[in-house]
């Protein structure tokens, strides 16, 4: 009798983004926030970069909120980058949040790479749904 | 030192994205076992991840294995990522989107010790190193030399915000 051996990601199995969420949260009305949670890697960018693509869609600003993040690597980054760009160019806002209390496997690629001013990261969320407001035309 | 921590630990897996939150699960494993600072086990899976991340992305045209061997010393973790791929450099990426170009200058502001060896034709191998002992003021000050392009690359010579103070 043969067993059938699960591979990762095949149907059946836990997906990356089931351990790992990333859901959008439209209850500001006027700006998405994309929520971050758990470990995420190039393993789970295509679904990071997949999401942020559809708050980009809602034309209003963007807060990726990484509060629940424990570990970003520069796949991350890239994407950030990404619709940062793609947000300016739109003239809709875009802010990051990390919470109170950062976890280091946040914290330590955001301060190492100086991309703090740059994404802009903020902490709390309220300030990042007020910071968007103000620097995107949009909303 | 009787009960002593498994010193060495090796890993061989397909070069694929699940792979590499495998390898950060042992490391942490291992690191837990030698009772790194949650400090530096931070900068070992940031790099490690980058390390392994080279792999998947760059190393082989179609499928290949990925390499991971960590051993532990009197003075710290040495880990070792490798591939028989094509070598590091002209290789277009795998994936549809053009990576960030940041891991190297990550793993070498992360690392205390860092080497890449390897060549056209004859795999890539990325070797870092991390101390028990850190002087936690000077690590906390590192930074990855340049800044992000206009292209959404990273431009090591773009004007760094302060002296690099990374690798050793």
């Amino acid at each position: 009798m043969t067993r059938h051996v699960r591979r990762f990601g095949e149907p059946g199995t836990v997906s990356p983004v089931d351990a790992n969420p990333i859901l959008l949260d439209d209850s500001a009305g006027d700006v998405v926030v994309v929520v971050v949670e758990g470990e995420h890697d190039i393993y789970t960018a295509p679904t990071l970069r997949e999401r942020l693509d559809e708050a980009l869609s809602r034309e209003g600003g963007v807060v990726v909120d990484l509060t629940g993040a424990t570990f970003v690597d520069s796949s991350v980054l890239g994407a950030l980058l990404d619709v940062r760009r793609r947000a300016h160019d739109a003239g809709q806002g875009f802010v990051v949040c990390v919470g109170e209390s950062v976890e280091p496997g946040v914290q330590r690629i955001l301060d190492i790479t100086g991309l703090v001013p740059v994404l802009p990261v903020v902490r709390g969320r309220p300030q990042a749904i007020e910071a968007v407001r103000t620097n995107g035309s949009a909303g | 030192m009787s009960g002593a921590p498994a010193s060495e630990v090796r890993l061989t897996m397909p070069a694929r994205p699940e792979g590499v939150g495998v390898v950060r699960q042992a490391l942490a494993g291992m690191a837990d076992a030698l009772d790194f600072d949650a400090a530096v086990l931070a900068d070992m899976k940031m790099a490690v991840t980058e390390a392994c991340t080279n792999v998947v992305v760059h190393a082989y045209d179609d499928a290949g294995e990925l390499e991971v061997e960590m051993t532990a010393d009197e003075l710290g973790l040495t880990i070792l990522v490798r591939d028989q791929g094509t070598g590091i450099r002209p290789h277009p990426a795998r994936s549809e989107t053009p990576a960030l170009g940041l891991g190297l200058p990550l793993i070498a502001a992360l690392s205390d010790a860092f080497e890449l060896r390897g060549g056209v034709g004859e795999g890539t191998e990325v070797r870092m190193t991390f101390h028990y002992a850190r002087d936690a003021a000077a690590v906390a000050d590192r930074a990855v030399p340049g800044q992000v392009g206009a292209d959404g690359r990273w431009d090591p010579e773009a004007g760094s915000r302060q002296p690099s103070a990374g690798g050793s």
